[in-house]
């Protein structure tokens, strides 16, 4: 057990002074910390669920445009922000800045989450691919409809308040990446506890056999709500940060980005080994590794590269690496084999 | 204990990858001016993308055989880092920090359109890195105060605004009737912006403003009502997929309108595509080769049109003259600024008065290029079937009459 806190610690450690290390990573350390955060929350449903959902990047793009509108509504009118000429410029002072960033983080954060549950409430019913599928037109649908809201901007885009000139150039980078970094560790800690109760348990046996859980007296509609809402609590928050990080929101590309995020998620938790605690955090980093590294070595030809790697996942990592290290080195993960009963097993077969 | 050493393997994994990856600070070096550009080579601006790349390529090929750029008595060659921004912003803004801070880029090409140049723009500011641009052309990116923002192209809302005017001239000064539909993007809602200003202006009637899905490939619904209510002018803007769709489903439906006037057609190679169906089409466009203006680079635009076509293997759309035009102006900057001091080139670039091929340029405080009209052309095909654009305003460099009103599909 100690062994293990010193561990995390380490990470710890290793993650405060990442941006001191590697100054010119800052952005890209930030995005890998809102990968993560995405990648784990869909493994709350698509892993220990069993719910395979499209429909989390709703939450992260809902969670993108309410930060902004709220660091920005607070102080200015909102409508004359976003006017698609954007011919008046308001500027936040450093204290406004900060007040209108915290306050939209807590909106980004709580709004997605009665979403989800009101959301949950209707289509948590669905199953299989029915609930995927569901899930999917959530996000396509969420993201023409925001794309014809005047207020925020609607195909004109969403510029964010520009971070507030204090101290270096360097200082941007680095209060969006302890933004981000802070909010993984909450995310990781939150759901490493959860995962310890019987609440875990519940969800693993909807996953397992949804109607003998019924059967067994639980109410799985109520956990499955439950759990949809912790998730999007987190991809609220993720969006939040993203946006303040990239400056610039745009309805279908940028918050409501199906296409990419939406995949990526699913992706990451699949590679790292969907159902395990470190699995989409492995994911999510091996992933991002590998995308830039496409982006820098095979320029245009980056998604066939991706693609390719994608299909050797499939192929000959089914279980994700989590699934394949645990499947090889199963004594690593507390289990324990003894080889004498084994190889009896495999006789009377 | 369980997972320890894979944990610990792991975490130095990512040190190690992370450490190796080199860090290199490049604005000059050697003979080299080295400039940063994400440009969309994938993703739905991808054509466009490439003709910007080309453009770029072509000019950095040109003045670097014509001797180069001369600083401070030395002469440098340009060289331009490239990445693949895949059509998206939130991807561009990445690559803009990524150039910026990871290759040490002092000095930035702009990307293709409006809404990703939006999204790469706060970057190089925050820097101070001065950007040169060639297809920005939202009129919100020169209002926000940006100083180290440089278009080489006329804003937005003055794509069209000719089109409604002429029309309004045609009907004797009396406003018209105006339908448009627009995609959703920053580029073709300023377009839109642009031309609600000019009825109001003229005392034109909207009489249908419908707003189109990115990724353009129907707009079935929107010609159904142009059909009932008759307009006097359909105006259509959706970059490239818009204009092609456009006008295959104009034909299709063989909906009649007295003046179709729309953005992106020479880049969408209508003339060639579409043939006879995309005859009097009349275009905004930032530039066209029978323009008289002259550099000592490119010459004219007769000129660039026949080395650009013998080097890509087509015409040059506009937006490839105009990212010739952006490496124009930088050399100039340079040259002028005698020094790689990013303030003392942004300044430099401020005070840029210059005519090259393609049009005067000369930046307002805001950053757009100021001097430079706009020019419309009409697809004209002749009795073989072969259609060319033809320029039919401003007068000045018009080399056909405008045919107007267009003639209905049913005598055609």
């Amino acid at each position: 057990m100690n062994k293990n806190l010193i561990i995390y610690l380490l990470i710890l450690i290793f993650g405060v002074a990442a941006p001191f290390i590697f100054p010119a990573f800052k952005v890209q350390l930030s995005i890998l910390c809102v990968l993560i955060i995405l990648a784990i929350t869909w493994n709350i449903q698509g892993g220990e669920m069993g719910y395979n959902t499209f429909g989390n990047i709703l939450f992260y793009g809902l969670g993108m445009y309410l930060c902004a509108s709220v660091q920005v509504g607070m102080f200015f009118p909102l409508a004359e922000w976003t006017e698609s000429g954007g011919e008046k410029t308001f500027v936040h002072t450093p204290a406004q800045f900060f007040q209108g960033f915290a306050a939209g983080l807590a909106v980004a954060a709580i709004v997605p989450t009665i979403v989800a549950g009101l959301i949950g409430y209707s289509i948590l019913g669905l199953r299989g691919h029915y609930f995927a599928i569901c899930t999917l037109g959530l996000g396509v649908a969420a993201g023409e409809i925001s794309g014809g809201i005047e207020i925020i901007g609607a195909g004109q885009g969403f510029t964010t308040p520009p971070f507030p000139n204090i101290g270096s150039l360097e200082a941007r980078g680095e209060f969006f990446y302890f933004c981000s970094f802070v909010t993984l560790v909450i995310t990781f800690i939150a759901v490493k506890s959860i995962y310890t109760t019987r609440f875990k348990l519940v969800l693993n046996a909807i996953r397992d056999n949804e109607d003998k859980a019924e059967a067994m007296g639980i109410q799985t509609m109520k956990y499955k709500i439950i759990g949809w809402m912790i998730s999007a609590f987190f991809c609220g928050l993720a969006g939040g940060i993203m946006g303040g990080l990239v400056g610039y929101i745009d309805s279908t590309d940028v918050a409501f980005d199906g296409r990419e995020m939406g995949v990526f998620m699913v992706l990451m938790a699949i590679l790292g080994g969907k159902g395990t605690l470190w699995g989409p955090v492995i994911g999510a980093t091996i992933f991002h590794i590998f995308k830039e590294g496409f982006w820098t070595f095979f320029l245009g030809w980056q998604y066939v590269a991706l693609g390719v790697l994608i299909v050797v996942i499939v192929i000959y990592f089914p279980e994700g690496i989590m699934g394949w290290l645990r499947e090889k080195y199963p004594e690593r993960f507390g289990e324990v084999v003894d080889e004498a009963d084994r190889k009896a097993q495999v006789e009377l077969k | 204990m369980k997972l320890k050493n894979f944990i610990i393997t792991f975490v130095s994994a990512i040190a190690l990858l992370l450490s190796t990856a080199t860090i290199s600070f490049a604005k000059v070096v050697g003979d080299k001016i080295i400039l940063g550009a994400a440009v969309s080579l994938t993703g739905k601006y991808s054509s466009n993308g490439v003709h910007t790349q080309n453009g770029y390529n072509m000019a950095v090929e040109r003045i670097n055989s014509m001797g180069g750029v001369k600083v401070g008595g030395k002469t440098y060659k340009f060289d331009i880092i490239y990445y693949d921004d895949e059509s998206n912003p939130k991807r561009a803004a990445q690559l803009a920090e990524r150039l910026i801070s990871q290759d040490g880029v002092e000095f930035m090409l702009g990307p293709y359109s409006s809404g990703l140049t939006k999204a790469m723009a706060p970057v190089t500011e925050k820097y101070g890195v001065p950007m040169v641009e060639a297809n920005g052309a939202s009129r919100s990116l020169f209002t926000k105060g940006y100083k180290y923002l440089f278009a080489v192209l006329a804003p937005a809302n003055l794509y069209l605004d000719v089109a409604i005017r002429t029309a309004v001239e045609l009907n004797g000064g009396k406003g018209v009737k105006i339908a448009q539909a627009f995609e959703q993007d920053a580029f073709s809602q300023d377009v839109r912006l642009g031309i609600l200003d000019a009825a109001k202006d003229t005392g034109s009637e909207i009489v249908i403003d419908d707003k189109l899905p990115k990724e353009l490939n129907d707009m079935a619904a929107t010609l159904a009502k142009v059909k009932a209510v008759k307009p006097d002018v359909l105006v259509v803007s959706g970059h490239t997929k818009g204009a092609l769709t456009a006008i295959r489903q104009i034909a299709e439906m063989k909906v009649d309108v007295p003046m179709l006037a729309m953005t992106h057609c020479d880049a969408a190679k209508l003339s060639k595509q579409h043939g006879k169906n995309a005859q009097y089409a009349l275009c905004a466009s930032q530039w066209h080769k029978t323009l008289t203006y002259k550099d000592k680079w490119f010459k004219d635009g007769m000129t660039y049109d026949a080395d650009f076509t013998k080097m890509f293997g087509y015409a040059p759309p506009y937006q490839a003259a105009e990212s010739s035009a952006a490496l124009l102006v930088f050399k100039d900057a340079f040259e002028r600024a005698n020094s790689f001091d990013q303030k003392k080139v942004r300044d430099a670039l401020a005070a840029t008065d210059m005519q090259t091929f393609y049009g005067n340029i000369k930046f307002a405080p805001g950053g757009q290029n100021v001097s430079k009209p706009m020019v419309l052309f009409q697809v004209i095909c002749d009795s073989s079937g072969k259609c060319e654009n033809k320029v039919v305003a401003p007068l000045k460099w018009a080399s056909a009459k405008l045919v107007h009103p267009v003639p209905k599909w049913s005598e055609r």
